[in-house]
């Protein structure tokens, strides 16, 4: 064999492996789909909208407590996340630009994205819950708008920087002054993309179970005040789906699958409508 | 209507009612073009951008097949056989129709190593076959005496003219029978271009040369032979000398007087 | 006047992050104090782990933090390494469209959905072929590798993806093969890249909690062989923090959670600042 002929060997083996291993990855990821899909699908019903938590065994049971505890965590969290985000993303693409101030708090900020959300849940509790004496739905939400902040910042900085610089400065050439430039052009021209930065936030922060743990805990039963414990979609998986009782476990299945294919629908939303934007560019 | 000269010397490549279509794309990009190429001259093509002068470089050596769904039509004779067939062994073909880029592409490893990538590929191990040919391609290239003492060096640290003869020794240094030269100093400052023209010119006794250039006077300065194509067609070879004194076609005429383009 | 007030919400609101974060190992280096100062170095070297006799010793739960994320990265890596060639250099364009898009859907897949799946369907397999319990460091180690997968493959594809094209036609040009263009271009052309994203991924497996709390066992005992239950700092935090009932205890769930913070920052804080940078700049 010569050498070329050997090299050409390889290259069809090593390509081969390659596409093997894709393969084994995709059939990894369609298994757990799969299982998703059809565990969650047979579980839904009607019930699981009507119904609140009941103990094991009871027919009337739903997921009613832990969508409404999740909407109510998730809205407070994006209330605290998307404002303070964006505001700073502001600052550093339209202040603090190349300062070392701003690298600083973008560095900071990449690595906060990336850190453990659990000992966010731990601060949390340091914080709040140890103060107020219980959990409840503010530690959960603040624990949640914390992890959220990063992401909004980041995709704010970014997308902001993407505004061309000619209309800002056709903005100040009108006599504008910079807070009605950054909101009435800057931010008018990258709203698609802080609208999709604002979708994949939230979308982060709703698979998030683990800051919640001690925060917000969780609860069976439907509640909308905010001083308690609340149920949330992702505790009551882990919950219910640790739970000896079949019926509970079918109900873990029909949440995962109902979370997945809210933060799935968000992810989606989020690429269309930044690829919209770019279309019409 | 497109007046093509016949060509004293040998063919180094012959193109034959030669088509090419991007993927995708509804009409071919190359429509029938026929076309000698000199061996041991240098061929220029020239022509406003987006005439197809770079597509058909890319022809030469089946760049193309790199990105799928692209399809050849018509015939590119070397050596006797037509290159657009599916048969050919591409690995082959390349090291026998070698190409310098845009802008130079210095591999993200030592001097050294980049000259005897090419040779390594084909199976050469033998140190000192290695480094006597590694030496005599950077002669040839015009380089040696800069790099000679820094072999070891990540060819990264040359300058770009540098850089651009260092692609060159590495294409020369597997001895191809073609060089093609895609706008080799577009990313160049005059000196160095100067010393890559003189270079290409001093190259052609070894190998045939095919350049790509936006620049007529680059054209006019290096090459024997020179094609001006438009819109996909070659609209007139020639002798450079010719071509740019008495063109025979309107649109070659209008092109080199800068009325367009 | 209203642009000075602009101005200065969003300056606060970018130091907020800084404020936060300082916060935030303040807050749990003052709560670990307490286990700090009664077990001194003992905490991270002993692991009796005994809440009733208020003897708290952290070493199962780092070394099994360790050992799952080691056993993450070595089954992840080479797979993720193939799936990003395969997505960046083999398939193409609509396969590659589909597959791609696929695998940063999946990387955004809950983790906690993760762990369900580990326990219901894998956790049985190992039972199954290995006997014992199933639930344990292997376990986590697999499920751990199944879920940073996908984001392991997107950024390591992303990195590959630098390589000017103009570069890997050259070596093309000289008659290499595909591989021959992965192996000696593309690979070390994007190493610092390539390098930054896989350790990016470890930072993430290490404080990664839902995917193994299912799987793990949560027991504190420096493990025997990899099929033994074991525990990690997210295990013992999850199963533990909120049941705690001593100031002792609570101070020590800090400690790890500290541990663990530091642990993940200096990681990720290598990923980025080091390789990923140094990527950026060539």
């Amino acid at each position: 064999m010569t050498a070329v002929q050997k090299r050409v060997l390889i290259n069809k083996i090593a390509l081969a492996f390659s596409t093997l291993s894709a393969l084994i990855a995709l059939g990894f990821l369609f298994w757990i789909l799969g299982v998703l899909v059809m565990k969650g699908i047979s579980a839904l019903n009607w019930n699981i909208f009507i119904f609140e938590g009941a103990p094991p065994g009871n027919p009337e049971s739903g997921l009613k407590h832990a969508l409404v505890g999740q909407a109510i965590l998730i809205g407070m969290a994006t209330a605290i996340g998307v404002p303070l985000g964006i505001l700073a993303g502001t600052y550093l693409s339209e202040y603090g630009k190349n300062s070392k101030l701003a690298h600083t708090i973008r560095d900071i900020s990449d690595i906060m994205m990336s850190a453990p959300s659990i000992v966010i849940g731990a601060f949390v509790y340091a914080i709040v819950v140890m103060p107020m004496g219980h959990f409840s739905a503010w530690a959960g939400a603040i624990a949640l708008g914390i992890i959220m902040i990063p992401v909004i910042l980041r995709t704010t900085d970014d997308m902001l920087q993407l505004v061309p610089g000619e209309l800002r400065e056709a903005a100040f050439a009108l006599g504008a002054p910079k807070y009605k430039v950054i909101l009435s052009v800057v931010y008018r021209g990258a709203k698609a993309g802080i609208l999709t930065g604002v979708l994949l936030g939230i979308a982060r922060v709703g698979g998030e179970t683990a800051p919640l743990l001690f925060t917000s805990f969780n609860d069976n039963f439907f509640t909308t005040d905010l001083n308690e414990a609340m149920p949330s979609l992702t505790v009551t998986i882990f919950n219910y789906a640790t739970s000896p009782y079949e019926d509970w476990q079918q109900l873990g299945w029909a949440a995962a699958f109902i979370l997945s294919m809210f933060i799935l629908g968000l992810n989606i939303l989020g690429r269309l409508i930044l690829l919209a934007g770019k279309k019409r560019k | 209507m497109a007046s093509i000269i016949d060509i004293k010397e040998e063919c180094a490549l012959h193109v034959r009612d030669f088509e090419f279509t991007y993927k995708g794309a509804e009409s071919p990009s190359l429509k029938k073009i026929t076309m000698p190429i000199a061996k041991h001259s240098i061929t220029a093509l020239i022509g406003p951008s987006g005439c197809g002068k770079t597509t058909l470089l890319r022809s030469f050596n089946r760049m193309h097949d790199l990105y799928p769904g692209n399809t050849y039509a018509g015939e590119i004779e070397f050596e006797g056989r037509n290159i657009l067939s599916d048969k050919e062994d591409l690995i082959h073909l390349r090291t026998k129709i070698g190409m310098i880029f845009q802008k130079p592409t210095a591999f993200p490893m030592s001097i050294f190593d980049n000259v005897a990538y090419g040779m390594r590929l084909q199976g050469i191990k033998n140190k000192t076959e290695l480094s006597d040919r590694v030496e005599k391609a950077l002669k040839d290239a015009a380089i040696w005496k800069e790099v000679s003492d820094r072999l070891k060096h990540d060819a990264n640290g040359l300058s770009g003219g540098q850089q651009q003869r260092l692609c060159i020794a590495r294409a020369i240094a597997v001895e191809p029978e073609v060089l093609l030269f895609d706008e080799p100093t577009s990313a160049l400052d005059p000196i160095s271009t100067q010393g890559i023209e003189r270079l290409v010119i001093e190259l052609k006794e070894r190998v045939s040369i095919i350049i790509v250039t936006h620049n007529m006077q680059q054209a006019a300065r290096v090459s024997d032979y020179t094609g001006f194509m438009y819109l996909g067609e070659l609209i007139e070879l020639g002798e450079t000398e010719k071509l740019f004194v008495t063109p025979k076609e309107k649109l070659t005429q209008e092109y080199i007087t800068g009325k367009f383009g | 006047m209203i642009d000075k007030i602009f101005f200065n919400f969003t300056r606060f609101s970018a130091l907020l992050i800084l404020i936060i974060v300082a916060w935030i190992f303040t807050v749990l280096f003052n709560h670990s104090l307490e286990a700090m100062s009664t077990f001194g170095l003992d905490f991270i070297t002993k692991d009796e782990w005994a809440p009733n006799l208020d003897k708290f010793g952290a070493h199962a739960a780092i070394l099994g933090s360790i050992i799952s994320t080691m056993l993450a990265m070595m089954l992840a890596v080479p797979i993720a390494i193939g799936v990003a060639i395969f997505l960046s250099e083999i398939a193409h364009d609509k396969i590659k469209g589909f597959f791609g898009v696929s695998v940063e859907l999946l990387a955004a897949i809950p983790s906690v959905i993760y762990g369900m799946w580990g326990l219901f369907f894998f956790v049985p397999i190992i039972r199954d072929i290995f006997g014992g319990l199933g639930i344990g460091l292997l376990a986590a180690g697999i499920v751990l590798a199944i879920m940073i997968l996908p984001f392991m493959a997107a950024v390591t594809r992303d990195a590959m993806n630098t390589t000017p094209d103009i570069l890997k036609e050259s070596a093309y040009a000289l008659g290499g093969t595909q591989w021959d263009v992965i192996k000696d271009i593309i690979i070390p052309y994007a190493k610092a890249g390539i390098i930054g994203s896989l350790i990016l991924a470890l930072g993430r497996a290490i404080g990664e909690t839902m995917a193994v709390t299912f799987v793990m066992g949560n027991v504190h005992k420096v493990p025997g062989s990899i099929l033994d239950p074991t525990t990690s700092i997210p295990v013992t935090l999850a199963n533990e923090f909120s049941e705690a009932d001593s100031s002792l205890y609570f101070s020590s769930l800090f400690g790890l959670a500290l541990t663990l913070l530091i642990m993940s920052f200096v990681v990720i804080a290598v990923a980025k600042f080091y390789f990923l940078r140094k990527a950026r700049r060539a």
